[in-house]
Formats: structure tokens, sequence, C-alpha cells
């Protein structure tokens, strides 16, 4: 039987969704799955854990380990890791996952594959991911008998019957890094729900212009309860912080329905929405490359038209 | 300070990519500088401006790279060396690591410069894991860096919770973002002046390494098929009266796609 290890995707002191994505497959494939839970205060979360479906919970729970970490993170996985004696060793997709999953499978001498969409168990062990910004899917062979790998937003589903076993196992506090010390952290305070866990997504692209044109579909989102997402265009321009530009180099989402407005739709930004189930556009330029991918386009100046849409919102909701 | 910074060349993604039999079709293909990584070339060259670094660059196999290189000695690069063999052809980011801990150790850099993520493969591991192999401290995702002093950087990383600053020992290992800075364009001098500068050619033996010793005969993975993504199609796409297209796809969100 394989054995996998799940590293369970914490924010802010909250389990993610991910996580039971990721023990469900595990269990789907007929694996054994534990999860590995790295921050402070995480013994708390203990409970969820055993609920998300694993049935060994390793947990390195430790003061220094509040502000995320890449070394002493890394070092708790590979501590868990080396005790069940994991086959692979799974993450979600995040930064932090990005920064650790490739030094734990260095540490371990492992292949590593990020933003994997499927897994077959088998000799050898094949993974599927995307590559060439989202144009092409790779199917890769394993040679190694342990992979580490990063699983890409959605890619696998909860089981929402999963069951585990309470079985906790204390990790050793792994040591602070003293040569990359992290100061402090410079949070996004606006109080939006996350982009990884949104139903709904309203991103604003260079078309929003300015501070007030940003602020105009910011609006947008709070009356859809949706998460603010941005291209890379108005976070380079410093109207959006990093963590919500989406695309291939940001963050990767796949909500229900992903708003962009005022974006144009380069490959880049493609690569980080592609996914989402149905995608909605508003562009005052009837050429732009976004329309080939929207299910629904409207071909409109954004100041124009997203009070409209306002309006309109209100009224069907109502 | 002496910089080592990495320069992939990779397939230009902007135009179309296709498949075929499994294999992409190289018909068509053009090739260019990993923007990634021109994004570490500007890195340090602002680091040599400003605080007077010594620059170099890398480049790993990829055939004839001459082009990439001049372009980044345009941007202000002073030495660079090209890494060859045929050995490297099924190179995974653990042997370009390697590969890079070799060129390391020939030299005397206090900090190594690469891309977060080739433009073709998308991986963004092997800085991490030279990082690892040379024992080295590593920021990953930096969208800012500052000199502190000789020993210390400040660098600035996008985590998942918002920035993190970083105070950074030298030697070490820094992979950067795009949205770092904006690449400079080369001028026309520096493209002509860069066409004088040599390009020290390497192969593994010219390294002092091995193709044993790198492990290029085993390579962790490999990609054994390139598919093709699902196209997603366009839907519909209007245009007119902003009140009436709007109410219009409002209705359709609600009742057609039901994601109202």
């Amino acid at each position: 039987m394989a054995k996998i290890l799940v590293v369970a995707d914490i924010k802010q002191g909250v389990l993610k969704s991910s996580t039971t994505e990721l023990l469900s497959k595990a269990k789907d494939l007929g694996a054994e799955a534990a999860v590995v839970a790295v921050g402070s205060g995480v013994q708390s979360l203990v409970a969820e854990l055993v609920k998300a479906g694993s049935d060994t919970q390793y947990v390195a729970d430790d003061a220094g380990l509040e502000l995320f970490s890449a070394g002493p993170y890394a070092a708790a996985v590979v501590d868990a890791a080396k005790q069940f004696g994991a086959d692979m060793v799974w993450f979600g997709f995040s930064e932090s996952s990005k920064a650790v999953a490739p030094r734990v499978a260095a540490q371990l001498d492992a292949a590593c594959a990020t933003e994997i969409t499927d897994v077959t168990l088998g000799e050898p062990v094949e993974v599927i991911r995307p590559a060439i910004t989202n144009k092409v899917l790779q199917r890769v062979r394993i040679n190694t008998a342990q992979l580490v790998a990063v699983v890409r937003a959605g890619a696998f589903e909860a089981d929402e019957g999963i069951t585990g076993t309470e079985n906790v196992v204390q990790l050793a506090a792994p040591e602070p890094d003293t040569k990359a010390v992290v100061k402090e952290v410079v949070s996004d305070t606006s109080g939006d729900i996350d982009l990884g866990d949104a139903d709904i997504v309203v991103s604003v692209g260079r078309g929003a212009r300015n501070e007030a044109g940003v602020e105009l579909v910011h609006e947008l989102a709070r009356d859809l309860d949706a998460a603010f997402g941005s291209s890379r265009a108005m976070v380079d321009a410093g109207f959006m912080p990093h963590n919500k530009q989406v695309g291939q180099t940001g963050r990767i989402v796949a909500p229900s329905l992903y708003m962009a407005v005022g974006i144009s739709g380069a490959i880049q930004h493609l690569a980080g929405m592609n996914g989402s189930k149905v995608i909605m556009a508003v562009n005052k330029d009837p050429e732009a490359p976004i329309f080939n991918v929207a299910d629904y386009g409207i071909v409109g100046d954004l100041f124009e038209v997203v009070p409209i849409l306002r309006e309109e919102i209100k009224k069907v909701r109502s | 300070m002496k910089i080592l910074t990495t320069v992939k060349k990779v397939v230009d993604v902007e135009l179309n990519i296709h498949v075929q039999d499994g294999a992409i079709v190289e018909d068509g293909l053009q090739y260019v500088i990993n923007a990634w990584d021109e994004s570490g070339v500007e890195t340090a060259v602002q680091l040599k401006e400003n605080h007077g670094a010594e620059t170099t660059l890398v480049s790993i196999g990829g055939g004839d790279n001459t082009d990439i290189i001049r372009r980044c000695y345009a941007m202000g690069i002073e030495k660079g060396m090209h890494i060859d063999d045929p050995a490297l052809e099924k190179a995974d980011a653990f042997i370009y690591a390697r590969v890079l801990q070799k060129v390391f150790e020939k030299g005397d850099y206090d900090l190594v410069i690469t891309g977060k993520q080739a433009q073709d493969t998308d991986n963004g591991q092997t800085g991490i894991i030279l990082a690892e192999y040379l024992g080295l401290p590593c920021v990953s995702n930096a969208v800012g860096i500052e000199v502190i002093d000789d020993t210390h950087l400040k660098v600035t990383r996008s985590g998942d919770t918002g920035d993190e600053i970083i105070e950074l020992e030298l030697p070490a290992v820094v992979t950067v973002d795009v949205s770092i800075n904006e690449p400079r364009l080369p001028q026309m001098r520096g493209l002509m002046m860069a066409k004088k500068k040599p390009i020290e050619k390497l192969d593994l033996a010219a390294l002092g390494t091995s193709a044993e010793e790198i492990g290029c005969a085993a390579p962790k993975s490999e990609v054994v098929e390139f598919m093709a993504t699902e196209k997603r199609a366009g839907g519909r796409k209007f245009e007119g009266e902003a009140a009436d297209i709007t109410a219009q796809v409002v209705q359709l969100l609600a009742e057609e796609a039901k994601v109202l």
C-alpha cells in the first residue's frame, strides 16, 4: 500500500479545503494517508485534520513557526516524511508550498513535480501537469522511489464522506533559519475573501486605469461576496498587492464564476483562470484576447458597465 | 559583491504551440530569454550600477545561446559562460542544479540570482534546489532586493499572506519574480559592443566534472509525452447599448449559467 503524506494547507490558523481534497485523492488511490501540520497553534486543528481524512497527524507546533519560513517548514515536513515512510509528499498550491517542496525533494533525494493535475500509481508513478504557460500538458514519468508534488488548485475533489483516525505524532520543533530571517509580514488587511476560497472571483485590469477605477471594481466584488483579484499590470503599477495577482506567476484560481474587468487576456493571465467554470469579461476592445475564452463578453467601457452590472446583479439577487 | 545570474533559452510562449504525436512541433517555434531570468539579469545589473557588484551569467544547454547571452551583455552583464554537453539532454531541475553547483564552486560568488521559474517547464525548482546543494540560505519569489551591507540583503518576498520582509545573509540564492523590475531594452551600441565580448564555452569535463558525477544518466523525472490542453472555446460577445447588453448578460449568468 502506498503511503502518502499530505502537507496541511493552513493559512492564518485556518485549515484550507485543499487538505481534504488531497487526502480524498490519496484514499481514492488506495493509499495510507497521513497529514503534517506546521505552524504555531496548529495543535488545535487536530480534530479537523482527522475529519479531513488523515489516519496519522504529524504536528510541528512551535511559537517559532508563527511566521512562514521555508527552511524550518521544510525540515518539519522532511521529519514527518521520514517517520511515516512516505512514498509521496503532496502539497496544496500556495507560495509557501512552492518554496518548500523543492527543498523537501532535495533533502529526500526525491523527484519533484509542481502543479500536477493528476497522478497514477504504478511502476512507475506518472503525473500530468501543464507547461509552457498552460499551453500544453506533460505526462511525466517519475524515476525515483519517492515523489514530492505540489497539486494544482482544484485538481482533486473532496470526498464529502471521508473519515480519518486520530493518531497524533508530535514533531520536534525545527531549527529556525538564522540566515534568512523574516522580519515582518506586510499583510493584506482588506478583509476580502481569499482568492483560493471564493466561489466568485472579480479581477481588475489595466482598463480600470487608477485607484478610482480599482475601487469601482472592488465594490462589484464586495456586492458579490467575491474574492478580488488583479492582472499583472495593476500589480506592477502598484494599485494591487502581489498576492492578488491571478496568473501563471501568481494565483491559479478555478471558481464557479470569474469576472475579468478591464483585462485584455494575456497568456500569463489566462493560465491563472482558464479552469474557471464560467468566465465573464468586460473590455472596451472587441478584439481583446479575453473574449476568446469568455463565455459571456461585454464590449464596453467598464466605467459605464460596472455600475449597471451592480444594479442588475442587485435586482437578480433580491 | 560577486553575482552569478542564470539565463535560460526557452520557447517564446506568445506564439502558438502545437502538439503532434506526443511531441511539440518544432516548426515555427521561436526562442527567447526566459522572462524571469531577464528580470534576474536586470536585478544583477542594477546591483552593479548602484553597488559596484561584479556580474557573471551562466546559461546551460539550448544549443546556440549566443543571441540571448549577447543581449544580456548589452544590458550590462560583464562576463558569461555557456555550459553545453550532450549528456545534459534529459536534464531535470536537479541536474541543472548540480551543474550550477559546479559553476558556483569554480568561482567566488556571493549571490546567485535565478528567475523563479522557466516559462517552458514552469517548474520553479532549480534555484531552490541549488541552494540546498550549496547549503546556502535562499529566498524565492523575490519582488524586491535592497543592499543592507556587504554581507546582508533585505529581500521582499511575495508570500501567501502578504509581502514578507527578509534579512538575508550572503552568500545566498535568490529567485526573482518578473514583478521585481522592468528589464531594460538593450541599446544598439550595447548590442554592437556585445558582439566583441567573449562567451566562455564549457562542457562538463571543462567544468571539472562528468556526466556520472552530475547524475545525467538518471534524471529523477522525465517528460514522456506532450498533450494538447483542452481548448476553451469562447462564448458569446455582446456589443451595443451598455444598459441592454449588461442586463442581458446578468440574466444569462443567473438563469443559463446559474452562477449568480
